[in-house]
């Protein structure tokens, strides 16, 4: 099984200070990689480094197998697609207008989106069971809607790797498990997923590996169960939780 | 003493007086000392004027002279220090500086509104200085010649200058009224490199060309400048154009929209002279007599025979204190608009 | 074609034909109908009516050039407006955003200062414009500590301020009987002036510039994306941006040097169309464009036959211009950005 998003010895930070050294990762098609850690803890350096926005200090990041420094900008965006967290306000695009710019990539400079884009546009809409709200603006949509547009967008783009920053932040509960949902279902379709959050909860709901970072790295990194425990997370986040079983599904409730 | 008494006083003008007390024409009573032999002239219009009366008094003049202009003066004239004016569009004298100029009398000849006589009356206060606000109108340069002589205590030279004024404009006036109405033709004071901003009527910068009775075209508005388009001016049709700006008479032939007005066809397109003052519309004081005659020319040739470089050399022998060499002759009206063809 | 966009470009293109036959038909100078038709037939069809001479340099020379310069300047501005609108994400930026009024103005003063023709003058105003935007964009991509669209307005805002000095220094400086008035009339903007050789001078630059926004159309929708968005997706973002700018510039360059500074324009029109077919800018630059022109041409109509001496366009471009746009802002069926 080739591995579609890889991390050998990755040293992330900026021009003078670095943030976290040494990370190997290694996400196959179908698996979901979810990232825990505190503000400031280095997650949103680790996405830009790992999405070629920021270049890595040490080591090297591949993609499909090739690494990112080599891969010009547009190849990098038909590989892998960002799906920014949902804050900010947005343009009143059309959500297919919006789902459109993810063919960018496979337009000419000078083109405009011909047929054959206009499909993959609304085939991602499709895919994400959004086509009722095609034709609306964005700035009309719920929270969460939007984020099922930003989600078909980066689908548009012909990606097989997903970096989802904090995709259920400021979301309703209901929406929240929506874009949970459609996680797992593009894991099951193959597609390799990155997301973050602030739920260590939500590592136990839709992923398959997890990566614990505090500051100046990488704390653990391994399946749900053994990287969300008790131990880890008071180290990390200071307080006191429970592992609790639920007909053989876990979930994680804080002590207060 | 009574108000009426003072101005009386002025009038008879006792030099053994140690100050006199004079009434401008804002009608300000200004105290003015028994003898001046330092003037700062507060504005172009009576820089000329002072400078005409009695040279040696001129402290400075408001901006230095172009190169081309100081040939026309005696070079220690020409070269007296730029002391800014206080009034009028934008003021760059300096308080200080002109304290330290030390002048007996500051005159300013121009327009005497209100706004002006405040200002007048500002200054004079800041400073210490008397100030004398005298009419810049064409019709009042002899008597303002005759109070500034007297304030200056110049009564002669001034004299013979208002008596020069006054047999001028009365000559003009009557060739003029002569000029049945169909013989005066419609003139267009084109300024500005595009010759589209013009004089409204009765303005200042148009009172030559009205005085003489051409028709100014844009004079149906009353007003100062202002901008027009080249289709009025189409509308208008001028039979005459005067102008100020050299590169609007340069380029007036090459313009073909410009070829369907009568003006341009009979080649009745002119460019004001200017050396070392303007002889048209700037600066609007006494330096605009000799314009008369050169305008006149130009609209009834008819009626101003006289030889206009006799006439330019009397005028600045009398007023600038220097008859102009052959050669400078031909430069004022040799440059290319100037005379007719 | 998408939703909402056929009625617009309809509505713009409408408004335009109308206007222009309008304005050959109104003006100071005296000209029936019936010759204008004569002229029309003699021009398009080769007819020979006879027509008074006068009347032929009129609408030709005169008339002519003038509504095409409104046409072409209010394109200019609108369409640049809109690209910087977009580039900058904020619809209360104008054109004169990265300094070009400024530069173009201090060009244009400098040439009258110093007494030079009306085609120097000219040539002044437009190197100036571009001279000041170079400067602004250098400037600003020196700067790596704040966002680029921000060092870029706050470089704008830096030199527009200097610029503004030199020229209050000018104005301060010069004749105030000759030079001061001709720099006022210029800085107040106007289209009394045109002539075919005008025309001829800022029509190819305006078009150079608009050649690029017209090929970048669809791509400048992702300008409006924040820039780590837009990287993702594909797009080198130095680049673009230099291009947009570039572009919007040499149009407003154009535009100025022949007609002064006109303001509200650039500001109001594409906010106006971006209400009407919303931010797509395919969609959006046409609309604004036609829009734009549309507008000046109607108020450079009324500058020149509502009073005898022509009113600066900028007091009727605000004057007409707000409540307009209230009227668009009001009735629009939905609130875009």
């Amino acid at each position: 099984m080739a591995v579609t998003l890889e991390a050998r010895r990755l040293g992330y930070g900026y021009p003078g200070r670095a943030v976290g050294r040494n990370l190997d990762l290694a996400l196959a098609p179908g698996e979901v990689l979810c990232v825990l850690g505190p503000n400031g803890g280095g997650k949103t350096t680790l996405f830009r480094t790992l999405l070629g926005l920021l270049p890595a200090q040490e080591g090297e990041v591949l993609l499909l197998g090739s690494p990112l420094e080599a891969l010009p900008r547009a190849e990098i965006a038909r590989r892998m697609g960002y799906v920014p967290q949902g804050s900010g306000a947005p343009f009143a695009f059309t959500v297919h207008e919006n789902v459109l710019m993810g063919r960018t990539a496979h337009i000419g400079l000078f083109a405009a989106p011909g047929a054959a884009d206009r499909e993959a546009a609304d085939r991602a809409i499709e895919a994400l069971g959004i086509g009722a709200l095609s034709a609306r603006v964005l700035t009309e949509l719920s929270g969460g809607e939007r984020q099922l547009a930003m989600i078909a967008r980066a689908l548009a783009q012909g990606a097989r790797a997903l970096v989802l920053d904090e995709p259920t932040a400021s979301l309703d509960f209901g929406n929240q498990v929506r874009v949970l949902r459609q996680i797992r279902r593009l894991a099951a379709e193959g597609y390799a997923v990155v997301f973050s959050t602030h739920d260590p909860g939500q590592a136990f709901l839709a992923a398959s590996r997890v990566l614990l970072l505090a500051q100046g790295g990488a704390l653990r990194q391994g399946p749900p169960a053994d990287v969300v425990t008790a131990d880890n997370l008071r180290a990390v986040y200071g307080v006191e939780v429970r592992i609790a079983a639920v007909d053989g599904a876990r979930a994680c409730l804080p002590v207060l | 003493m009574t108000r009426a008494a003072l101005a009386a006083l002025a009038l008879v003008s006792v030099p053994a007086l140690a100050q006199r007390e004079m009434l401008d024409s804002a009608g300000r009573y200004v105290v003015v000392p028994a003898k001046v032999e330092r003037v700062y002239a507060a504005g172009p219009p009576a820089s000329v004027l002072v400078f005409a009366i009695d040279p040696d008094k001129l402290l400075g003049w408001t901006r230095a002279f172009h190169p081309s202009e100081k040939p026309f003066l005696e070079p220690r004239y020409a070269d007296l220090p730029e002391l800014g004016r206080l009034t009028g569009r934008g003021n760059t004298a300096n308080a200080e500086a002109l304290l330290k100029a030390h002048p007996d009398l500051i005159v300013d000849v121009g327009a005497t509104a209100p706004v002006f006589a405040s200002l007048a009356d500002r200054v004079q206060q800041q400073t210490g200085l008397p100030y004398l606000l005298l009419d810049g109108r064409f019709e009042a340069i002899p008597d303002t010649l005759r109070a500034l002589g007297h304030a200056m205590g110049d009564e002669a030279s001034a004299e013979r200058l208002a008596r020069y004024c006054e047999q001028a404009i009365a000559e003009v006036k009557a060739r003029v009224a002569r000029v049945p109405p169909d013989r005066r033709p419609r003139a267009y004071y084109a300024r500005g490199p595009q010759g589209l901003v013009t004089a409204l009527g009765g303005s200042i910068n148009a009172q030559v060309m009205e005085f003489l009775g051409a028709k100014n075209v844009a004079g149906a508005t009353q007003g100062g400048l202002a901008n027009v388009s080249l289709e009025q001016v189409l509308g208008w049709d001028p039979e005459v154009i005067f102008t100020n700006d050299p590169n609007f008479y340069r380029e007036v032939w090459q313009d073909a929209r410009w070829q369907a007005i009568s003006a341009v066809r009979a080649k009745r397109v002119f460019l004001a002279p200017h050396l070392p003052f303007g002889w048209f519309d700037y600066p609007p004081g006494a330096n605009r007599i000799i314009g008369l005659y050169w305008a006149g020319k130009i609209l009834y040739p008819d009626l101003f025979p006289e030889d206009l470089r006799a006439k330019t050399a009397e005028f600045y022998r009398l007023f600038y204190h220097r008859e102009p060499a052959a050669a400078q002759l031909d430069a004022l009206l040799g440059e290319p608009g100037v005379m007719p063809k | 074609m998408k939703r909402g966009a056929l009625p617009a470009y309809l509505l713009a293109l409408g408004a335009l034909a109308l206007l222009t036959l309008l304005a050959f038909g109104v003006g100071r100078y005296p000209l029936p109908p019936a010759d204008l038709l004569a002229l029309a037939a003699n021009k398009l069809f080769g007819a020979s009516y006879a027509i008074p001479p006068t009347a032929e340099t009129v609408v030709l020379q005169v008339r002519g050039p003038r509504i095409l310069a409104a046409l072409l300047v209010g394109a200019a501005l609108a369409g640049s407006g809109t690209a910087y609108q977009g580039m900058f994400r904020n619809p209360l930026v104008s054109p004169d955003i990265l300094g070009v009024s400024a530069g173009a103005a201090l060009g244009a003063v400098l040439g009258i200062f110093t007494s030079q023709s009306a085609l120097v003058i000219q040539l002044a105003a437009f190197a100036g414009g571009l001279a000041a935007v170079g400067l602004v964009y250098f400037v600003g991509s020196r700067v790596r500590r704040y966002d680029p669209i921000l060092s870029l307005i706050l470089a704008g805002i830096v030199l527009g301020t200097l610029l503004g000095a030199f020229i209050a220094l000018i104005k301060y400086l010069a004749d105030p009987y000759n030079q001061l008035p001709a720099i006022t009339y210029w800085l107040l903007g106007s289209l009394a002036a045109i002539s075919p050789g005008d025309l001829a001078l800022a029509a190819p630059f305006a078009l150079a510039g608009l050649v690029p926004l017209f090929l970048l159309r669809w791509r400048i929708n992702l300008l409006s994306l924040a820039d780590d968005e837009a990287r993702s997706l594909g797009v080198s973002l130095g680049r673009l941006r230099l291009a947009v700018v570039c572009a919007a510039t040499l149009m407003t360059a154009a535009a100025v040097a022949i007609s002064g500074i006109i303001g509200w324009v650039g500001l109001l029109i594409p906010h106006a169309a971006r209400m009407l077919v919303g931010p797509e800018f395919s969609r959006l630059l046409p609309v604004a464009m036609a829009l734009g022109a549309a507008f000046l041409l109607a108020v450079d109509t009324l500058c020149r036959t509502i009073a005898p001496i022509e009113v600066p366009p900028g007091v009727l471009t605000a004057l007409i211009g707000t409540p307009f746009f209230l009227w668009i802002f009001v009735g629009a069926r939905r609130a875009w950005q």
